[in-house]
């Protein structure tokens, strides 16, 4: 079976609540990562190299950012006559409410789901960071003539609540499911990306809404016995967003040469939206250093093991050490910023000094003058 | 047809830029790169979607393959469009017979059907060869306000490089009196851009009479714009000021992308009421490395800096490993500079390799004799060996071996 045949699901939600700075203004998967990206180019872009054609992307709340970053899908080569990229915003009958959620979430797309036609359907969050061959997951699919194949990572657990460990047999079947808890040494855990029948999908999801489950985690773990469940290692680059501190550590692990291999492989490109910036600039006097820097930078002060996101200006003697500066955050002279997060647009006014610790580092919020 | 545009624009892209040497061995001029993420084409492309000008048609001839590829349906420019849009339009057979374009008017009257297709009131004839950031728009009020046949943009050269020009005389009221081409001495400062605006109408008239013409070299300024002239049609001069730069030779082109790094040039490209559009590749954001050093420098998405970078424009996906050197020098897509080269003075095409230790280019006060002196040129994919050294005013378009 090829990746045709294959419905793709991101929900841009799920998880917000796991860091709340980051997504009090947006969605999971509109928050800037990686100096040019929002955390939704991964899963969508994983999914078109893999030749998914078409893909929904659930919504809940705070989407305004994520409407406007991905628009009709046209950097993904979604924008299409037939099949293509729909947002699926909250369906909201007398009879639903808000929804709570991801089963929830699903079956109010039960119709986009059922009209798709087909095989089977791909389901992933926006806060798995990753490079993924979703075409391998696919194939181990089909050739296990699976009903359910979650993708796991062996480890550390990510400290996400809610983390979910795969117990498995021989042959790699799942034969039971375990609620990760902080005592969990290495383990095999999901990464909840998860491909399934979508007969099977549309079905557990009726089960669901008469039993008033609302979480699809607990849905899949409830009929583990009795369906032929798999587990898919994924061995590359992959991590899990699960707080503010993982954000800023994740980040910077970007510094690494071989992390940025892994997940910007040129055979698998990470696309995203295009914001025609001219390139950066460096001007006399500037100096950095280990820093991964976007377009439409200006640069005349010091930067160090930092990323810099698209349209930052770094005014003469500013220096910015072991931090995250978002699109159009302006340093002022002689301002120090050190393990700092500083979201968008915000203003840093000169002779001013911020400075967190590696283990905490500060946030400000965007659009923020200081 | 839904709303009738007023004004198209034809772009005359069909130039092979053959003092570009190997830069447009394979590619027509407009499509060479500049300034890092853009190619020259972006610029009238970009005017013409911010002056409100929406459809284009892009008159391509000499090696249009890249081109084609890269203008694509126009979705960069905005220009992918149910009404108007851009369009490549390459000379095609005819019931008598097949002509390639002759002229730059001959480009235009063999697409005449295309014009007559939106009807419109006046037609913006570009070029594809130049750098600016021109309003298109306030061209036309000028236009419309003169009551002008035919309006030619015009910018004020420095006396000293004015014989170089297509020069004009104007009247007080902005009509123009007197053409001259390339004259020895001359009586004006005032340079043709190459831009103009016409009526259609009167344009159509004599671009048929131009083409039954005996001997004509179906030129604009050799021959429309004269004949024009000649039958005493209303002809003004439009003065633009701001940045405008003919890329048509290595040094020019050399300059134009370092006057990028000058902040004294009136050119900037970071401007969001008037931006520049491009396609953009896809590439991760650049890496600047421990032991680097970037100074007076441009740097675009992609690239992997570990050596030491002064006053040079970088391309995407530009690689320069740890002790490599470049200085004074343009870098395009792709381009790989190992261990301890140096690049300076220099233009480096696309896909190129300098392996450790070569030498490209040189400094123009290490020249016995300054005459000798010039920006070297490695070509398209080419791979300079260990060691190897270039020297300057060179245009290196094969494989060099290894200094053993």
């Amino acid at each position: 079976m090829s990746a045709k045949n294959v419905l793709g699901i991101i929900f841009s939600n799920a998880y917000d609540e796991v860091l709340p700075e980051l997504t009090a203004l947006r969605t999971m998967g509109s928050i800037p990562f990686a100096a040019r990206y929002r955390l939704i180019d991964f899963p969508l872009s994983n999914m078109v190299n893999a030749g998914i054609p078409q893909v929904g992307v659930i919504t809940k709340s705070n989407y305004r950012s994520l409407m406007d970053h991905i628009g009709n899908g046209k950097p993904w080569d979604l924008s299409r006559k037939r099949e293509g990229m729909t947002l699926l915003p909250p369906f909201d009958t007398p009879a639903m409410g808000m929804t709570t959620g991801k089963a929830d979430a699903l079956y109010g797309s039960i119709s986009y789901i059922t009209k798709s036609a087909k095989d089977h359907v791909l389901l992933t969050d926006c806060n798995v960071v990753c490079n993924m061959d979703y075409e391998k997951l696919i194939k181990a699919h089909t050739s296990k003539d699976a009903d359910i194949t979650i993708a796991y990572a062996k480890g550390n657990p990510p400290s996400i609540e809610n983390g979910t460990e795969l117990i498995l047999g021989d042959d790699g079947r799942v034969v039971g499911t375990k609620l990760i808890d902080c005592f969990s040494g290495s383990v095999n855990y999901s990464l909840k990306i998860m491909i399934i029948r979508r007969t099977l999908l549309e079905r557990l999801l009726h089960e669901a809404h008469s039993a008033k489950i609302d979480d699809f985690e607990t849905l899949v773990a409830n009929n583990v016995k009795h369906l032929r469940v798999y587990g898919y290692e994924e061995t590359g680059f992959v991590r899990v967003l699960g707080s503010l501190q993982n954000y800023y550590d994740i980040s910077l692990e970007l510094l690494k040469l071989e992390n940025r291999k892994a997940l910007f492989t040129p055979d698998r490109p990470v696309y995203t939206k295009v914001s025609d910036q001219v390139p950066s600039i460096y001007g006399i006097g500037a100096n950095v250093k280990n820093s991964l820097v976007a377009d439409g930078c200006k640069i005349y002060g010091e930067v160090e093991n930092s990323i810099l996101f698209r349209g930052v200006t770094v005014e003469k003697g500013a220096k910015i050490k072991n931090s995250i500066v978002m699109q159009n955050t302006f340093v002022g002279e002689n301002s120090t910023l050190e393990c700092v997060i500083i979201d968008k647009s915000a203003v840093v006014k000169p002779n001013k000094m911020l400075c967190g610790a590696s283990n905490y580092p500060v946030y400000i919020g965007k659009g923020i003058v200081i | 047809m839904a709303v009738k545009p007023e004004c198209i624009a034809m772009l005359l892209a069909g130039g092979q830029g053959s003092r570009l040497g190997i830069l447009t061995k394979n590619i027509a001029k407009p499509a060479v790169p500049y300034g890092g993420k853009y190619r020259i084409i972006d610029f009238p492309l970009s005017n013409c979607v911010n002056s409100g000008i929406y459809t284009v048609g892009v008159l391509t001839q000499y090696q249009p393959l890249e081109l084609n590829d890269y203008i694509g349906n126009g979705q960069p420019w905005d220009l992918d469009r149910a009404n108007g849009g851009v369009h490549i339009l390459s000379p095609y057979q005819q019931i008598k017979g097949t002509e390639w374009y002759k002229g730059t008017a001959n480009a235009i009257y063999q697409n005449i059907n295309f014009i007559e297709r939106y009807d419109p009131e006046y037609v913006l004839i570009l070029s594809g060869d130049h750098i600016y950031k021109m309003d298109y728009s306030k061209m036309l009020d000028f236009h419309k306000e003169k009551n002008a046949d035919c309006t030619i943009a015009m910018l004020e050269v420095p006396w000293e490089e004015a014989s170089r020009f297509g020069l004009m005389i104007v009247n007080d009221d902005g009509s123009i009196s007197e053409f001259e081409e390339k004259p020895k001495n001359p009586r004006s400062n005032k340079a043709s851009m190459g831009v103009y605006i016409f009526n259609w109408k009167k344009l159509r008239k004599y671009l048929i009479e131009d083409e039954a013409k005996e001997g004509s070299g179906n030129d604009f300024g050799h021959d429309v714009i004269p004949a024009m002239h000649g039958a005493g049609e209303r002809m003004f001069a439009y003065q633009f000021d701001g940045y405008w730069k003919d890329v048509g030779t290595i040094s020019s082109l050399w300059d134009a992308n370092l006057d990028l790094l000058n902040p004294k040039v009136d050119l900037d490209l970071d401007d969001d009421g008037w931006k520049i559009y491009s396609r953009s590749p896809v590439a991760p954001p650049h890496y600047v490395g421990a032991n680097a050093k970037v100074e007076n420098s441009m740097i675009t998405e992609g690239c992997e800096i570990e050596g030491d970078i002064d006053f040079s424009v970088l391309f995407a996906n530009v690689t320069v490993e740890e002790g490599a050197e470049v200085k004074y020098s343009i870098v395009m897509p792709g381009t790989v500079i190992k261990k301890g080269a140096v690049v300076q003075y220099s233009i480096v095409a696309e896909n190129a390799v300098i392996e450790e230790g070569a030498v490209v280019g040189e400094k123009p006060e290490n020249m016995k004799n300054i005459e000798d002196w010039g920006v070297a040129v490695i070509g398209n994919g080419v791979t300079i060996g260990k060691g190897a050294k270039i020297a300057p005013d060179t245009m290196t378009d094969s494989d060099v071996g290894g200094a053993e």
